[in-house]
């Protein structure tokens, strides 16, 4: 219609009067629809996207105690200044540790008893619930759980490793361990959430595929790793994003383990340091600049899962 | 037709109804807008601001963090007694979070920095008020000068209530720091006579007996965060290089040496003498070691002497006895709490009455005999203490020196303490590096 008559739609605008053009403004879809994204859409703009705005801000300023942040002088020297901070890239390298072992380990663990509970063992939803029984509890309990697990006397952890005959091991206190015991904690927690999740996937999969796969001959290990696995590629990048989401959220864990600001040592994390440094040290804009990287590293995290999405047309 | 014109009605009806919830929709944006300083509290903070000046009084409210055991028991007989002497005051007491005030600072920061300040909360006073640097109220003209507190309080407490040129604080309670908690039946079969522990080399002589004749480890230590680490380490610096080295170390002369051989003392007790759970564990649960008799002694502040109250079985001087740390015999490491005023808080008359009563006799006395500290007040009847507490009371006023306490804020600025804690916690927490924790700690008071 516009293209055929390009002069048409100019045309008209002017002939009509304002109040007409109004009108149709008004009636028009958009107008219409106002109230119902609109609102939504601000609340959400000035809660979340005003606060990560803001908080870019702030990290700009030389903002610290209890005084007003002064916005007349802009520069990125709380940047600078955690670049060249060894606690900064200390708590960046164990943020990526974190993220990266805990993720492939539950990914893998949660496969492995996936691929069981789909071959219909016994009492196999008696082993679900047990798997995923621990993500429905809060990080408070289970850092006081694991607390009492790894207790160098009492605790079950090293009474095992007693029983072994070998000396016990202060998990926790031992800062070659802490990080490697924070996550195998967690993976305790999130690998039943992998399971449920390849679960689902598993059983989407038609039987009529292994049935194919029987007759060709070709034996249940051999469906599993060249037919059933592959296809479950979409399970695996939605589930390995929530994992990594938690693993970004461990402050909470590595929190209610000490009860103060300063996790065990070896587990400080880019979260730890950023609430250390805004609420104990009151260097608001420092803990500023930390959080926007943190928020980078987590849209770097979940950009490749949108991405997938979109290439595969679910976004 | 007559379908038509009723729901054109509908239709503007609908519109209207819709443009006005858009319009309450984004007024009330606006409204959070406006107030993008305040955060969550703001409204209510600016509703109550009216309020105070209106009636000049205002809601009483006042943080802390004394959330469980004899810090509870003790904030509870003081709000009953606030009320029963104020009943025309409306209060909210509040407690805050829980262990080391982690969560009450953080709440105070945060509200502080929001603009939305409390009346008072509990705090340290010293070095630690430059933490709340540009937030504070001045009570000396009405409170400390109206009532005659700077008579009626020792001195050492009146200095440190001192910052910037005015007081904003009144202190409640003080604790002692520089105590060594027995178990009298461990010390009894290792053969370890109290007495003789005069330095802390005498000490671990005496830790070596414990583990060699009894099946109780030497001392008992909680390590789930550093600030104990740093408590020992005062105390082992005090008593082996003498309070002058201390109080060098604090105003920023360290010797470093002195430094080095404390915490050398100190890597041979926690190496050798203590729990194998200290990294899991708080102090509370260290300190029922020395009760359940799995250890032989504790250094701790005499907040533990809490705990040993509360266990009836537990008696003093026949299951539990005290001697100051081994060689700061005649100190009294000087720890206080105190109820911090803040400056433009909604309610400034009820705050000084507050504050007022704060440093009454009848408060002190009421608060500090279930905590477990003493009066700052030097007119207090002892008797009207606990046995123990009357002990530490003399001890406090008759004291040679009061070197004030590190760990608990009174000695150094938040950030000294912050870095100082960090020395302990990056390389002292086993393994323990003498050298990297003594550079530490050197620059951590020097800059």
């Amino acid at each position: 219609m516009v293209t055929q008559n390009p002069t048409d739609h100019a045309g008209r605008t002017d002939e009509r009067p304002f109040s007409e053009r109004l009108q149709h403004f008004v009636n028009g879809t958009f107008v219409r629809s106002l109230p119902f994204w609109g609102i939504p859409f601000l609340l959400m703009g000035s809660a979340v996207y005003a606060g990560i705005g803001w908080n870019v801000l702030i990290s700009l300023t030389d903002y610290e105690g209890l005084a007003s942040a002064s916005y007349s002088q802009l520069d990125f020297e709380m940047y600078a200044r955690a670049f060249g901070s060894s606690t900064f890239w200390t708590a960046a390298q164990n943020t990526f540790v974190l993220l990266v072992a805990f993720t492939v380990i539950c990914l893998v663990l949660g496969l492995a008893l996936a691929v069981l509970l789909d071959r219909n063992i016994r009492y196999s939803e008696s082993v679900q619930t047990i798997y995923v029984l621990p993500m429905a509890l809060s990080f408070v309990i289970t850092a006081q759980l694991w607390l009492w697990m790894y207790n160098p006397d009492s605790g079950l952890v090293n009474l095992a490793i007693k029983t072994l005959g070998l000396s016990s091991i202060d998990f926790l206190g031992n800062p070659k361990f802490a990080l490697a015991a924070v996550i195998f904690a967690l993976v305790w927690q999130f690998s039943g959430y992998a399971m449920v999740v390849y679960l689902a996937g598993l059983r989407s999969i038609p039987t009529s595929q292994f049935e194919a796969g029987k007759i060709d001959g070709a034996s249940t290990a051999r469906i599993y790793l060249r037919i059933i696995i592959p296809q479950l590629r979409a399970s695996s990048v939605s589930a390995a994003v929530v994992l990594m989401v938690f693993a970004l959220k461990a402050f909470t864990f590595l929190y209610s383990l000490t009860g103060v600001f300063r996790p065990p040592n070896g587990t400080d994390i880019l979260a730890t340091l950023m609430v250390r440094r805004a609420f104990k040290y009151t260097e608001w804009a420092y803990g500023a600049a930390i959080a926007t990287m943190l928020l980078l590293l987590a849209l770097g995290v979940i950009a490749p899962y949108l991405y997938y999405q979109h290439k595969h047309g679910s976004l | 037709m007559a379908n038509d014109i009723p729901s054109t009605d509908f239709i503007t009806n609908r519109r209207k109804v819709m443009a006005s919830l858009g319009a309450l929709g984004a007024s009330a944006l606006a409204g959070c807008g406006g107030s993008s300083g305040g955060g969550e509290n703001n409204s209510g903070g600016s509703s109550s601001q009216s309020s105070g000046s209106e009636s000049s009084g205002g809601t009483l409210e006042v943080l802390h963090g004394w959330t469980g055991g004899d810090g509870s028991n003790a904030i509870e007989a003081l709000k009953q007694e606030f009320k029963n002497t104020h009943p025309e005051v409306k209060t909210n007491i509040k407690a805050v979070g829980g262990s080391a005030n982690v969560s009450l600072n953080a709440t105070v920061t945060r509200r502080l920095a929001n603009n939305n300040p409390m009346s008072s909360f509990a705090n340290w006073p010293g070095k630690n008020l430059q933490r709340y640097e540009g937030a504070l109220m001045d009570l000396e003209e009405d409170v400390w000068d109206a009532n005659g507190l700077k008579d009626k309080i020792f001195d050492p407490a009146v200095e440190k209530c001192k910052f910037n040129g005015i007081m904003p604080t009144v202190p409640i309670g003080s604790h002692r720091l520089n105590n060594l908690f027995y178990n009298v039946h461990v010390f009894e079969e290792a053969g370890v006579n109290a007495e003789d522990l005069t330095d802390p080399s005498s000490l671990v002589d005496a830790l070596e007996k414990i583990q060699k004749n009894t099946d109780a480890v030497g001392m008992a230590q909680a390590m789930k965060a550093p600030f104990t680490n740093l408590q020992l380490f005062t105390e082992i610096l005090m008593g082996q290089a003498g309070v002058k080295s201390y109080m060098n170390f604090i105003n920023g002369n360290p010797n470093r040496s002195d430094i080095a051989d404390a915490l050398e003392t100190e890597k041979t007790i926690l190496e050798n003498y203590i729990n194998n759970d200290s990294s899991s564990i708080n102090y509370t649960t260290a300190n029922s070691k020395v009760m359940s008799g799995k250890a032989g002694c504790i250094h701790e502040g005499n907040w533990m002497y809490g705990m040993y109250r509360a266990d009836e079985s537990f008696k003093y001087k026949e299951d539990w006895d005290w001697i100051p740390f081994p060689g700061t015999e005649g100190l009294y490491v000087f720890h206080l709490d105190s109820f911090i005023a803040t400056a433009n808080n909604p309610s400034p008359d009820t705050t000084k009455t507050w504050e007022k009563f704060v440093g009454s006799k009848k408060a002190q006395v009421t608060f500090n005999n279930p905590k477990g500290s003493v009066p700052p007040r030097n007119d207090i009847d002892p008797e009207k203490l606990t046995p123990f507490l009357k002990m530490t009371y003399k001890d406090l006023l008759s004291a040679d020196q009061l070197p004030p306490t590190t760990a608990h804020g009174l000695a150094v600025s938040p950030k000294t303490l912050g870095d100082l804690k960090s020395a302990f916690g990056n390389d002292f927490m086993g393994p323990f590096h003498v050298d990297k924790t003594a550079d530490a700690l050197v620059s951590a008071v020097s800059s």
